[in-house]
């Protein structure tokens, strides 16, 4: 849940997915306008070209024609402006003259011989002589006063003279213009459409792979029984999904079956064990004295045995992850309470004192049984491995949201051999009668509930086990203040 | 009183049969739920002890069909699992107890007594227990020895108390455990004894009689006579 409103949509998979995508595709698609521009651009040349170089050969022909008397002047003109009057003029400010097209002709003398065309001329004439204009090709032409370029071609007469004939421009790069402006438009608009389209699908799915994180974050411990959404589409997260499923299914089963197992082995060994605790103590009933002692001592040897039946089995499933917990909410403090009440006179008897810093209750949600053992568990290690004349302290408190507990004694600490694998099965010290199950116990229970155990020796004398459990939710918010009062 | 015990296993139906007969109930025995269930209809029995594993069917399946057929009386369930399942709470709740094996004749017999206590109509609940010339004032929880008071902490008096409730008999260590501290575990140590010593001394004064016994291998009686 966390992941939905937590994170900016910025961090998310799916933004960085579009964007890269996006890009790609706007790049994709710059590229090959690009092509079209130029290739339409030639294209629009080419046939301009084709025009002038056509016209200006006729033109030609008719300035050979005509004889050069008064009326060459006129019959060239008139030529030269029909030709002129076949260019649309497509500029909205200029109404009458079409100043896009211009005819000259120069005479033998480098003047102006004849001029059709906006203005004077003369600016014409000085670009053309200015510029090396390569006859029957046309070529680019900068003229004053004209902020577009001229096409222009030119022919060379009999008399030594030269004509040109100048087209702008102007409508070649109108025509691009706008195709560039509408090009531009419509590719911000597929671009902007892609992006929300790739983000959208992706978002989606990814969405489906979150909420698969999730299902999975919260099967983790105890509950197997769930599974991850999943869904119709036979697509990779739909594959992950079924995966994960198959893959729990299997968990599920191999946990059911060690429970099987040691369900079947604690009933095939509680059968016989309570049979014979019942024969034994229906013949001590009978037996009085001295003969009574073998079977006192058998009985609890068989109370021993049941208790190391017992922790085995939770041990094993605890280190398995298969220990079935009844939740409920338990008083750290008051659980401590009593059981220093239960355990203070053994303790005082052996000459240990014990103390309790504790401030408020601490409610955790744990499972009764097993940590009433537990805690009987450290207890119990601590009254059995401290010489007399020693000081057990414990503290309750809460640390970054976990219930903390730390018990401190002032004993001759662990020994350093076994301190590695202090948590392990079958491990205990030297002097130890136990049968090494204690703190691996304490150390299973603890890790089924979602807490951890450390042990370590104390830095002046003594050992330090320290065990943090998870607080009850309603437990979070508040952190009681840890106030200090003695008991024993 | 007459019980039904249900048990598969012959060794533990034997020995259970006798202790039973002996505490003076009147047993008639089944191996399988479905002699358990003829017998249960035709006899009207106070009291059930049914295991759980048994080979024809499961033991809450069986007593859940007894339910269903009207009988009324409690039921003790035997469990050869240690973790109690769902359904078991259930029942627990419903009035019922369970035991887990291997357990101590004594806690089967006190477990059996406070069912059939708890199924039967409350009587005007006593506000003092005498027990022989031990005398407890249940309101101003203060024990007194041959009219003498005792100087008892709280948890001695809760204890001192739970023996005389069940002066007469056995208790185990674990049913002290479970009434007095509600704890249900089994410590290695001698945790239980201890407590029991302090109380003795000061109970048991002396030139008095001593009224708190110990019973090697099973757990401590207060003598009633």
């Amino acid at each position: 849940m966390s992941s939905r409103t937590g994170k900016p949509v910025i961090h998310s998979a799916a933004w960085r997915i579009s964007l890269w995508a996006t890009l790609a595709f706007a790049c994709g698609t710059m590229l090959v306008f690009v092509f079209l521009h130029r290739f339409v651009e030639g294209d629009i040349q080419r046939r301009s070209d084709a025009w002038l170089s056509g016209e200006v050969e006729v033109l030609g022909d008719v300035a050979e024609r005509t004889p050069k008397d008064a009326l060459y002047d006129r019959v060239v003109g008139e030529v030269a402006e029909l030709a002129g009057k076949e260019v649309p003029n497509k500029d909205p400010s200029e109404t009458s003259s079409n100043d896009s097209v211009f005819f000259l002709q120069t005479g033998s003398n480098g003047l102006l011989k004849l001029w059709v065309g906006t203005g004077s001329g003369e600016p014409n004439l000085k670009a053309v002589q200015t510029t090396t204009i390569i006859p029957d090709h046309p070529n680019d032409l900068r003229v004053q006063g004209f902020a577009v370029p001229f096409r222009v071609a030119s022919t060379r007469l009999d008399d030594g003279t030269y004509i040109y004939l100048g087209l702008s421009e102007r409508d070649e790069l109108r025509v691009l213009r706008s195709l560039r402006l509408r090009f531009f438009l419509l590719w911000l608009l597929i671009v902007l459409l892609g992006f929300s389209i790739v983000f959208y699908t992706t978002r989606r799915m990814l969405r489906h792979v979150r909420q698969i994180t999730e299902a999975a974050s919260r099967i983790g411990h105890s509950d197997l029984n769930a599974r991850v959404p999943t869904t119709k589409r036979n697509d990779e997260v739909g594959h992950l999904a079924l995966t994960l499923n198959r893959m729990l299914d299997r968990i599920e089963n191999s946990i059911h079956q060690l429970h099987t197992i040691t369900d079947s082995l604690a009933h095939d060994l509680r059968s016989p064990l309570t049979a014979i605790r019942g024969k034994l103590e229906m013949s001590l009933s009978a037996t009085h004295g001295e003969k009574a002692e073998p079977i006192v001592s058998a009985i609890e040897e068989l109370d021993r045995l049941t208790d190391f039946l017992n922790k085995s089995l939770d041990v094993a499933e605890a280190k398995a992850d298969a220990l079935r917990l009844d939740r409920n909410e338990i008083d750290l403090d008051e659980l401590l309470r009593i059981m220093i009440d239960l355990y203070e006179p053994s303790m005082s008897e052996k000459g240990l004192q014990i103390r309790l810093q504790s401030g408020s209750p601490l409610i955790i949600e744990a499972d009764a049984a097993l940590i009433h053992r537990m805690i009987a568990n450290l207890f119990d290690n601590e009254l059995k491995h401290l010489p007399s004349a020693c000081t057990v302290n414990m503290m309750l408190g809460v640390e970054d949201g976990f219930a903390s507990l730390i018990l401190e004694d002032d004993g001759p600490g662990f020994d350093p051999e076994v301190l590695t694998h202090l948590f392990e099965r079958r491990v205990k010290g030297r002097e130890s009668n136990g049968h090494g199950l204690g703190l691996a116990f304490v150390d299973a229970v603890v890790r089924a509930h979602g807490g951890s155990v450390a042990a370590c020796n104390r830095e002046t004398r003594g050992a330090r086990i320290s065990v943090t459990l998870p607080l009850a939710a309603n437990q979070q918010a508040k952190s009681p203040p840890v106030a200090s009062h003695d008991v024993g | 009183m007459r019980l039904l015990l249900v048990e598969d296993e012959i060794d533990i139906q034997t020995f259970l049969r006798a202790s039973l007969e002996e505490a003076g109930y009147q047993v008639e025995a089944a191996v399988d739920g479905k002699t358990a269930e003829r017998l249960a209809i035709d006899g009207q029995f106070d009291i059930l002890v049914v295991d759980l594993g048994l080979p024809d069917q499961d033991g809450i399946t069986l007593i859940l069909r007894l339910r269903q057929m009207g009988v009324r009386a409690p039921v003790l369930i035997l469990s050869a699992r240690r973790s109690v399942d769902d359904r078991v709470r259930g029942l627990e709740q419903g009035g019922d107890d369970y035991l887990t094996k291997p357990f101590a004749l004594a806690e089967l017999l006190a477990r059996l007594r406070n069912l059939l206590k708890r199924n039967s109509p409350p009587g005007s609940e006593a506000t003092r227990l005498r027990v022989l010339d031990l005398e407890l004032d249940l309101l101003r929880r203060e024990a007194f020895r041959s009219g003498e008071i005792l100087q008892l902490t709280q948890q001695e008096f809760v204890l001192l108390e739970f023996l005389c409730r069940n002066a007469g008999r056995v208790v185990t260590r674990s049913m002290i455990l479970d009434k007095v501290w509600g704890m249900r575990i089994q410590p290695d140590t001698n945790v239980v004894d201890v407590h029991i010593y302090r109380l003795r001394s000061k109970v048991d004064g002396k030139g008095q009689q001593p009224l708190i016994r110990t019973m090697r291998g099973v757990g401590y009686v207060l003598k009633d006579r």
